[in-house]
């Protein structure tokens, strides 16, 4: 123990709240922070609120929030700028929010979200918005003694107890908290208000460290998340399931809206008038056609089975080799509200349970390529090839004068065979 | 209540998102609808502070319109300010198509990786472009020119529509003045007066004398005929890493941080535009 | 960030969403986790509902129109003119000559307002809205056969089913909260039967698949209930118990002919002996459809047919079985219940009957008209386009949803008076001589009631953008004006007078509604739950009544001429004439331009090539669109939605209606296609 409890004196890193405390000490924060944390309201939702009066709200600490904490950092609009025109002038003025907040009573797993967003926010160039906010905010989680219907948290690191990352850290014991301070800002919170706490005993601290035990026993969905991402690593998963996922999602765009580290956003200007307007960013989501669409009508990913690739792609690989760490943090949110079952429980379930089929290399040349392609018939490539022989022109050329294929199919079918990106999938 | 930490992001962070103005100096008409802007920088600090590499682009925001990623078409070692060539295809460039000299428009950046200039020192050059393709070329030709004793033999291959259709026409023709440089233009579609070669800008490549193993290939243009030079330089013996070129990606931000423009684990703006063959290579197809 | 509580605004599903509200503005939406329908999640369109609700395009004064310009003016002026224009047109030419336009996208409330404002101020029963255009064949098909034109059950149900026949209804992308308990469904081992001549995303999902011919739905009905008596799989004893009439039915099938079915449909009819097993097979069957069944000119017949197959195999009457017609608009199912209809008061009561407008002119205080009323189709295609001088049009856009846009057009524009009511300035407010600007569904109290006929509640999340003001209010203005005074203080209160007077409603308070998911009617009294799934023990009309059918082919068929099929319809991403959807940033992006489904087959033939722009030519006239070559249409089909205001579908469909129902057949219409050079 590092400290004792008294007035000026440093609090040790874990500490004891009696639950009858704990609207006392929230009553503090929201004189000085905006304070957020999980209501029940009359119809029986759980949302994160922001909470005016901590005496006529039920705090809601047993269930996941319906929609992640995001919201708070990235708002679903937000104006970057107001812009005018006067004249030829073309002005823009900064739209800077000031705020301060408490987050308090935060699941594990969306905790450990904000902070995969906090890395997002920080690499390269740093975005002033959302640090904006994030700086000056404190995170409390509250770990999970008993994990939802569709949560694994624990298949994705990020739960149900965090070990770092939290300002503070409660364990429910069930008449008061086990709190863990681990940021500088929970140290602050605590030593401003030692009053409300007590030093843990070793009976506190072994009481707790039984209930995480449990709660890690307790979780109903196994779920292999990095046999998923060895196998899409590995190239191992078939194109039939991503058809197969393609045909199931109805683009509703739900599983991002909801998804606590999705991130990806739009920036459009919205007219105010005919001198002014708002430059605003608002959410947005992968698996919408017009999130890769050229001003052209070019689609990188015009079919939905490669948009659900795309995004599952970068859940899991492409982010553990850019972060280390998924960007799925097992809420199981996507799980819940999935109109097709195109969530990652699903998923993951689904390449775990198939086998592997390895891809084809096949040769570059372009009459093979089109035969592969069904363009044209090995029949036809003879007679074209014969032809050839005689005119001297290139094969692509005779072929289409012979009206078999089009300049279109073989680019089409280029693209594939040489994995350009771009020529492969441009329809619509 | 605003405390240290946040202070510290208010006075170090700066906004990534902040467009600043440019006054529009003057529009060429290249083509019906493609025209290029000079543009001159309103705040002299902001000018100085405002290097690139041929081969970048920056982020033109239109009043009321919104922002778009617009390749630079000047060389850097050009003084009047910037160049654009923008051809006109939806809302931001119909308006911006509008104005004139003096109007203003929003610019950041510059942003991507620009074309690998210490690459392509000492080699000979072949510029493969197509329609507004040569935009960025353009800007990378022009360097070149200005520093002509660093490379070696420069081959220009350029492709249009139609003979109303070729962009830079004035270039063309001061750039095959130069000495050791070579430049074809082809159209698709010709029409009675048009004397140069007809065709897809491939059939060039046939015609070209170029040694393979001491050239760069640079390609832009309309990802299609990408396809075909990609396949043509494979067939001639070049090997994957000497083939550069492009991609055009929807893009928001600019920075990385938005996810459109994204292609493999990669974004095309923070690791593109520019790509080398052997790098797209590595991309599954439709990422 | 206070988040307010509501009912989405754009299809009947009913999902309940909180606003999220910043600074006065609304930012943001979240669904709902715990309502039974939202279950935590919305399609495209309600994640983003939120964001036409500040749109520059939004209306924020009256309009008037000066020397052919709309100008802007305030309210009292605006008001005062509109009265004193639909006075004098009614003092000029009788009653009979005004039409009114009541708005599926408005509240319960303020369509009952305004079908009291038609009956008790304006002395009109010329007042109807665009139920006409989706389900008035099933208001009156389901009425002659059940007692009743809603859906038979609550849609939840249908996750428990053990079968389910979608026809006429592209569930997934027009009904995807609907289509979500059909994937529930399936995953519990239901078995998915989908009828529909374009192959709809569903199809891929379904164990039996038929592709009839467009208007060929009387054909392959009748072909399927042949089957199972021919087989008897028959529900003998419900047939005897519950139903009456079918020694006349079986005697019409006995003249069928089955041979008929594959040379008419197209249907090979071994296919439809699986469905017609399937279907019959199983105690909990539930049938869904919607426009591709209504919008025929045999679309009450088409109704009808499907109430005979499920009386004849006894589905109907219990839990998870039944037949469903699927409404679209947020609350076109309330606007019905409120007697937006020229020949019922609300509940369905009809205005004929003396003893029923006896009840309402003792609450009313006024005699009411017994000249039985016109139809929205009436008003601009039939008799009524030369009676009809003056309109009041509430959030309604005839002039692109209407058929025949041409003819609709100039019907509008020979008017000595329109005023529109809306949010934004509509194809319609364009033509109008006074604009009033209405509130939003953010900026407004009152309930709406969704396809399942849950009674919900939308609640004003901000104020009313600019000078603007929820319709409810500009009607009580108007009525004001043209003596005959409504004071009401706020939606609950006419709420109660909807109660007293609406035995179907009789028992929805407000305070009610507070609690749980709303009610469902019918709901008698304070007391009474709501009901869930209707004709519990015996149908509404006492005994399902059989009626026969005979297959009517399409209006307009495809001939030398004008070779192709054309349907219209719409797509998962835009809503209606898009007055919204098409300022939403994602939808807009998303589906920017319209686009014609043509067949692989057909477009090589025609020379057409993917995306590349196509004329489609019908005898009313021709539209420029975008090929979209797809196998989902045969050959021979081709498809259009009918969102786009620059290339607008309406103006090749044609205004021959269903003799009963009176609903234009806009699923069929004769076109050629030609290539743009």
């Amino acid at each position: 123990m590092r400290g004792t409890v008294g007035k000026g004196a440093v609090m040790p890193n874990e500490l004891i709240l009696n639950k009858e405390h704990l609207t006392g000490f929230l009553r503090k924060i929201a004189k000085e922070r905006e304070l957020i944390a999980p209501i029940k309201n009359s119809y029986g939702d759980t949302l994160f609120e922001v909470i005016s009066s901590v005496d006529d709200v039920s705090l809601d600490l047993e269930s996941r929030p319906a929609m992640p904490p995001k919201d708070f950092f990235l708002p679903p609009t937000e104006t970057l700028f107001n812009y005018q025109r006067e004249g030829k002038q073309y002005r823009f003025e900064e739209v800077l929010p000031d705020v301060s907040r408490v987050l308090f009573g935060l699941r594990s797993c969306d905790l450990w979200a904000i902070l995969f967003l906090d890395v997002v926010f920080q690499e390269n160039f740093k975005d002033r918005y959302y640090l904006n906010r994030r700086s000056n905010t404190i995170l409390i989680n509250i770990g999970c003694h008993e994990p939802m219907l569709n949560c694994f948290c624990k298949s994705a690191k990020s739960g149900p107890f965090l070990t770092q990352g939290y300002d503070l850290q409660l364990t429910d014991l069930g008449d008061r908290f086990f709190v863990e301070v681990g940021r500088p800002r929970g140290r602050e919170l605590v030593d401003k208000w030692d009053y409300f706490f007590t030093s843990a005993t070793q009976k506190d601290r072994d009481e707790q460290y039984e209930i995480v035990l449990e709660a890690e026993s307790k979780f109903g969905q196994t779920v292999d998340l990095d046999m998923a991402t060895s196998r899409l690593i590995n190239h191992e998963v078939d194109d039939a399931l991503w058809e197969e996922l393609g045909n199931r999602c109805q683009g509703c765009g739900g599983c991002a809206y909801v998804c606590p580290t999705c991130y990806c956003f739009n920036i459009v200007d919205r007219p105010v008038s005919e001198t002014q307007g708002e430059r605003v960013r608002m959410h947005d989501a992968c698996t919408l056609a017009g999130f890769t669409r050229l001003a052209g009508g070019y689609n990188p990913r015009q079919e939905r089975s490669r948009r659900i690739r795309r995004r599952f792609y970068h859940k899991l690989p492409f982010a553990i080799e850019k972060y280390h760490r998924p960007s799925c943090v097992g809420c199981g949110r996507c799980m819940e509200i999935c109109f097709g079952r195109v969530d990652m429980i699903h998923f993951i379930k689904m390449v775990c349970e198939r086998g592997k089929k390895a891809s084809q290399e096949a040769s570059l040349r372009l009459g093979e390529i089109l035969v592969q392609a069904g363009l044209i018939s090995r029949e036809e490539l003879k007679v074209a090839l014969e032809k050839q022989a005689d005119t001297g022109k290139p094969l692509g050329i005779q072929l289409i004068e012979d009206g078999l294929t089009t300049t279109k199919e073989i680019a089409l079918a280029l693209g594939c065979q040489l994995r350009i990106p771009e020529t492969a999938g441009t329809e619509g | 209540m605003e405390d240290r930490a946040q202070t510290l992001v208010r006075k170090m962070v700066p906004n990534i998102y902040q467009p600043y103005p440019v006054s529009v100096h003057g529009v060429k008409e290249e083509t019906g609808d493609i025209k290029t802007f000079t543009l001159g920088f309103k705040d002299q600090e902001i000018q100085n502070r405002f290097t690139f590499r041929p081969g970048q682009f920056v982020l033109v925001s239109v009043f009321n319109c919104g922002e778009a990623p617009i390749s630079i078409c000047s060389s850097p070692t050009f003084s009047k300010g910037l160049q654009l060539s923008i051809k006109k295809m939806g809302l931001l460039t119909g308006e911006i198509h509008r104005y004139t000299e003096g109007d203003e428009v929003g610019l950041r950046g510059p942003y991507g990786n620009g074309f690998p200039l210490e690459q392509l020192c000492g080699h000979d050059l072949l510029f493969v472009g197509g329609g507004i393709g040569l935009a960025p070329l353009r800007s990378l030709i022009q360097y070149v020119l200005s520093k002509r004793s660093q490379f070696g033999g420069v081959t220009i291959l350029y492709g249009a529509r139609t003979p109303q259709d070729i962009v830079f026409k004035d270039d063309l023709a001061a750039w095959d003045k130069e000495e050791d440089v070579q430049v074809t233009t082809t159209v698709y579609r010709d029409n009675p007066t048009w004397k140069g070669e007809v065709g897809p800008v491939t059939r060039l490549l046939e015609k070209a004398t170029i040694s393979p193993s001491n050239t760069k290939a640079i390609i832009c243009g309309h990802p299609a005929i990408i396809s075909y030079v990609v396949f043509d330089l494979l067939k001639m013996g070049f090997a994957e890493e000497d083939i550069i070129t492009t991609l055009e990606r929807n893009m928001k931000c600019g920075v990385g941080k938005c996810g459109h423009c994204s292609i493999g684990s990669k974004f095309t703006c923070m690791h593109g535009p520019v790509f080398t063959y052997r790098e797209i290579k590595t991309f599954p197809t439709g990422f | 960030m206070p988040k307010v509580l509501t009912t989405c605004c754009f299809c009947a599903c009913g999902c309940n969403l909180y606003l999220q509200v910043e600074a006065g503005k609304v930012i943001g939406v979240t669904p709902s986790r715990e309502h039974p329908i939202t279950r935590g999640n919305l399609c495209l369109k309600g994640w983003n509902s939120f964001e036409f609700v500040h749109h520059k395009d939004r209306l924020r004064y009256p309009l008037i129109r000066r020397r052919g310009h709309l100008v802007e003016a305030d309210w009292e002026k605006a008001l005062n003119l509109v009265a004193q224009r639909l006075a004098e047109v009614k003092d000029k030419y009788g009653p009979q000559s005004l039409g009114v336009l009541s708005s599926a996208k408005c509240t319960n409330e303020e369509n009952y307002l305004l079908m009291k404002f038609a009956r008790a101020v304006l002395k009109t029963n010329n007042v109807d809205h665009c139920a006409r255009l989706c389900h008035s064949p099933s208001v009156i098909g389901l009425s002659n056969a059940f007692g009743s034109g809603a859906m038979t059950n609550a849609i939840s149900e249908l996750a428990s089913a053990e079968v389910i026949l979608v026809t006429g209804s592209n569930t997934t992308e027009q009904h995807p909260q609907i289509a979500r308990f059909i994937f529930d469904a399936l995953a519990r081992g239901a078995k998915l039967i989908v009828v529909d001549p374009r192959r709809i995303p569903l199809s891929r999902f379904a164990h039996i698949y038929l592709q009839p011919r467009l208007g060929t739905d009387v054909i392959w009905l009748n072909g399927m209930t042949k089957i199972i008596l021919e087989e008897g799989l028959l529900d003998d004893a419900f047939i005897k118990m519950r139903t009456e009439n079918f020694r006349a039915f079986s005697e019409m099938l006995k003249n069928f002919d089955l041979e008929q079915v594959e040379a008419i449909s197209g249907i090979p009819l071994e296919d439809l002996r699986m469905a017609a097993r399937v279907y019959a097979g199983v105690k909990r069957a539930m049938i869904i459809y919607s426009m591709g069944i209504t919008q025929h000119i045999s679309g009450t017949d088409n109704v009808q047919s499907i109430a005979n197959l499920a009386m004849l195999t006894g589905h109907v009457e219990q839990k998870y079985t039944g037949v469903g017609p699927l409404r679209g608009q947020n609350n076109v199912q309330g606007a019905c219940d409120m007697g937006a209809l020229p020949g019922m008061l609300s509940g369905y009561q009809n205005v004929a009957d003396e003893g029923i407008r006896k009840k309402f002119e003792r609450v009313w205080k006024t005699d009411l008209p017994t000249a039985p009323g016109l139809t929205e189709i009436d008003m601009f295609h039939g008799t009524g386009n030369k009676k009809i001088r003056a309109m009041f049009v509430m959030g309604e856009n005839p002039a692109l949803s209407h058929p025949d846009l041409k003819a609709t057009r100039a019907a509008l524009q020979v008017l000595e008076f329109m005023a529109v009511s809306d949010i934004f300035l509509t194809e319609t407010a364009a033509l109008a001589d006074v604009v009033l600007p209405a509130a939003s569904f953010a900026e407004k109290n009152g309930t709406v009631t969704s396809t399942e006929r849950r009674i919900q509640r939308v609640r004003k999340a901000v104020s009313p953008i600019g000078a603007s003001r929820p319709d409810w209010q500009i009607i009580c203005e108007l009525a004001s004006r043209m003596n005959y005074p409504m004071a009401y203080e706020s939606p609950a209160e006419i709420m109660e007078e909807i109660a007293m007077l609406t035995p179907i409603y009789g028992g929805v308070y407000y305070d009610r509604l507070e609690q749980g998911w709303g009610l469902f009617w019918p709901c008698p009294n304070r007391d009474h739950p709501g009901t869930p799934f209707l004709h519990k023990g015996s149908f509404v009309r006492g005994k399902g009544r059989f009626e026969c059918t005979l297959y009517r082919p399409p209006a307009e068929m495809p001939d030398e001429a004008y070779p192709f099929y054309l349907t219209t319809g719409r797509i998962s991403e835009h809503w209606h004439t898009g007055s919204m959807s098409r300022r939403i940033t994602a939808l807009s992006r998303e589906r920017p331009e319209a686009f014609v489904e043509i067949n692989p087959q057909d477009a090589k033939r025609l020379g057409v090539a993917n995306r590349k722009p196509v004329r489609v030519v019908s005898r009313r006239g021709e539209i420029t669109v975008k090929a979209r070559l797809t196998d989902d249409v045969p050959e021979k089909t081709v498809y259009i939605p009918f969102h786009f205001t620059e290339a607008p579908a309406n103006i090749l469909t044609h205004g021959h209606c269903d003799p009963e129902a009176k609903i234009p057949e806009f699923k069929v219409c004769a076109v050629r296609l030609e290539k743009v050079q």
